[in-house]
């Protein structure tokens, strides 16, 4: 009666938890002097990058998915393997690049915590909570697990965003993510019970089967393929809980707000790790669960996209505060994640999936590289404005340089090649799977993007400003941990520029076993 | 009125009664009794103490904190029942008898931080 459980198949998740147990307890018994601070962060640190080596190794082991917190077989359906945790390669490809990023948020918020007036322990336990979420949910095959690992995700993003104590900004910002992502959860878990009620099962490989119509659904006969009203309300309630989370558009109005009042790393957190865990969760249960239902779900996908990448760029154009921007591009960005997911037709749209994670991946990369450099920038003045960027590449090259090339690649021109090849994969499934309005209106919006991309990066190379009635700020405390951050970001997409194929052979292959 | 919404006629007309009852009441009682108010009687009733302060009193915020290690317990006794009914049952065994205190630990890393923070003193 007892599950085996495979605690190599578990070993990432599992180091990050007992990694974050490590942390509060070194916290709570370690003598509060600044030299603990940097033991915390190392500690973090090597948890991450230990998680990071059992995910190496389950990669290197071979292409077999290996699953456990399977149902016995003496009590499970034999049509359909019921497992809960399984590791195959859109696991592996995501747990991946959570974890590159995770490691570059951790360096940042070594940057961040080095002022004091945070406590330290307290965030790199929430830290390490939301690592914990964001890699269990690419391998969570369950809707119950899907449901926990993304509240893993987000409940202590909210700590996080307010552990700046009294700042009304970032008080702010994290009251409307609370109720913003409570409100989101609830919508979802009120489709997800929808969906249970119709397929009797939680399991996603089950689901699959029942939309499909290849098992009968205990609960309501589908007509001819076709769901009841009741189905068609679960899948959208479905569908709007993750949008909140990937900052949709009608669900994105809380995205400049929240990014400006949190701390840098905690944006940059929200932008990459949190978003990949919400498209995570969205393309397991389209494709795993909801793929034979592809016809009612494929058009709100479609103008969900075209909605959002639109918005976003708008949006986009007229801000003058660094992080707001970054934040309305990450909501532009979004869209053209979302866009080759309305082509995926049937249980044949691995490689549109595929496209979606390369640009996943290589949006990863550069949007970290910005928010690295915005860190350092954030650290020397006061408001963050695109102003206060004029002439960095003359004050400081390398982050000037390496800003500059992650807005190119953001924008997808010429030297920044990885952004171009991203969007390149999403153009050539787009106009390939037949959506050629969407392809239409995603290469509107790339055009719109590049005026602001273009705008800021103008700055940097323009002439330094003059010496006004404040010179240069004089704190200039950088710390030695924000450099390596912007030079992992920027080689990853460098990386990418020159050998694009690495990102597709990876998210190509990755079909679900 | 059968199908699924029927059902639900039972309970509009439940409703229904429950609303005629207290209105009523409310209202036999308003047309019998002479009204001849005082400002004692129109003070709020409460328990025949003179009411103190207003409506919107603050209750201390630093209760939240016990709040906290209350739902820490109440979620162990929410795993523990069921399992305290299967663990010695044929089938399972040491396993899973380890497996809940290893959940207990976890749990008690919580108590132990407070412990830490000086929560746990009444100061």
């Amino acid at each position: 009666m007892i599950q085996q459980i495979d605690y190599f198949v578990i070993a990432p998740p599992l180091v990050l938890a007992l990694a974050a147990g490590l942390v509060l307890l070194l916290d709570a018994f370690l003598p509060a002097r600044p030299r603990t601070r940097g033991v915390l962060g190392l500690v973090t640190l090597a948890g991450v990058l230990v998680s990071l080596g059992f995910v190496v190794a389950q990669a290197a082991g071979g292409g077999t998915p290996r699953s456990t917190f399977c149902v016995p077989p003496s009590l499970a359906d034999p049509a359909t393997v019921q497992c809960s945790f399984v590791a195959d390669r859109f696991t592996l490809v995501f747990a991946g690049m959570v974890l590159v990023a995770a490691v570059v948020v951790v360096l940042l918020s070594m940057a961040e915590l080095a002022g004091g007036g945070i406590p330290v322990g307290e965030w790199y336990f929430l830290l390490l909570c939301t690592f914990v979420g964001a890699v269990t949910l690419p391998a969570s095959r369950d809707l119950i697990m899907l449901v926990v690992a993304l509240e893993l995700v987000s409940l202590p993003v909210f700590a996080l965003t307010a552990l700046k104590r009294y700042d009304g900004r970032s008080s702010e910002a994290a009251v409307k993510l609370f109720v913003v992502s409570v409100v989101s959860t609830a919508v979802m878990l009120f489709g997800v019970s929808l969906l249970y009620g119709i397929a009797g099962t939680v399991f996603l490989s089950r689901l699959g089967a029942v939309f499909s119509g290849q098992v009968q659904a205990p609960g309501v006969a589908l007509v001819q393929g076709e769901l009841p009203a009741v189905g068609t309300v679960g899948v959208v309630l479905v569908v709007a809980g993750f949008a909140f989370k990937i900052a949709a558009v009608p669900f994105h109005s809380w995205a400049a707000d929240v990014y400006q009042g949190a701390p840098v790393p905690v944006a940059a957190l929200l932008s990459v790790i949190s978003k990949a865990a919400g498209f995570a969760g969205l393309i397991l249960v389209l494709v795993a669960a909801l793929s034979g239902q592809a016809a009612t779900w494929v058009p709100i996908i479609a103008v969900l996209a075209a909605l959002t990448m639109t918005a976003g760029n708008l949006l986009a154009l007229r801000q003058r505060s660094a992080v707001r921007l970054l934040a309305w591009s990450s909501v532009a960005q979004s869209g053209y994640i979302l866009a080759p997911l309305a082509v995926t037709v049937t249980a044949d749209g691995a490689t549109a999936i595929g496209a979606s994670m390369a640009y996943l991946v290589i949006y990863a990369a550069m949007n970290l590289g910005a928010f690295a450099v915005v860190m350092l920038v954030s650290k020397t003045t006061t408001r963050n404005e695109l102003d206060d960027y004029r002439g960095l590449v003359f004050r400081r090259p390398a982050a000037g340089l390496a800003l500059a090339f992650c807005l190119i690649c953001l924008a997808g021109l010429p030297p920044g090649l990885a952004g171009l090849f991203a969007k390149v994969f999403v153009f050539r499934e787009l106009v390939e799977g037949g959506s050629g309005w969407l392809a239409l209106v995603m290469a509107v919006n790339t055009v719109i993007g590049l005026y602001y991309y273009a705008v800021w990066t103008a700055r940097l190379f323009a002439s330094a400003p003059e010496p006004g009635p404040v010179p240069e700020p004089a704190p200039r405390r950088t710390s030695p941990a924000t450099l390596p951050a912007i030079g992992i970001a920027v080689a990853v997409a460098v990386l990418f520029s020159v050998a694009p194929q690495l990102v597709l052979d990876v998210t190509a292959l990755s079909a679900f076993g | 009125m059968d199908g699924y919404f029927g059902s639900y006629v039972l309970v509009a007309a439940l409703l229904a009664i429950g609303v005629a009852i207290v209105a009523g009441a409310l209202l036999a009682n308003r047309l019998l009794r002479p009204s001849r108010p005082t400002p004692d009687k129109l003070t709020t009733y409460e328990c025949g103490v003179d009411p103190v302060g207003d409506g919107w009193a603050q209750s201390q915020v630093r209760y939240y904190v016990f709040t906290y290690l209350y739902v820490v317990f109440a979620v162990d006794a929410v795993f523990l029942f069921p399992w305290a009914t299967v663990f010695d049952a044929p089938g399972y065994g040491l396993t899973t008898l380890v497996e809940m205190f290893v959940f207990l630990g976890f749990i008690a890393l919580g108590i132990v931080y407070a412990w830490r923070k000086r929560v746990l003193t009444w100061t």
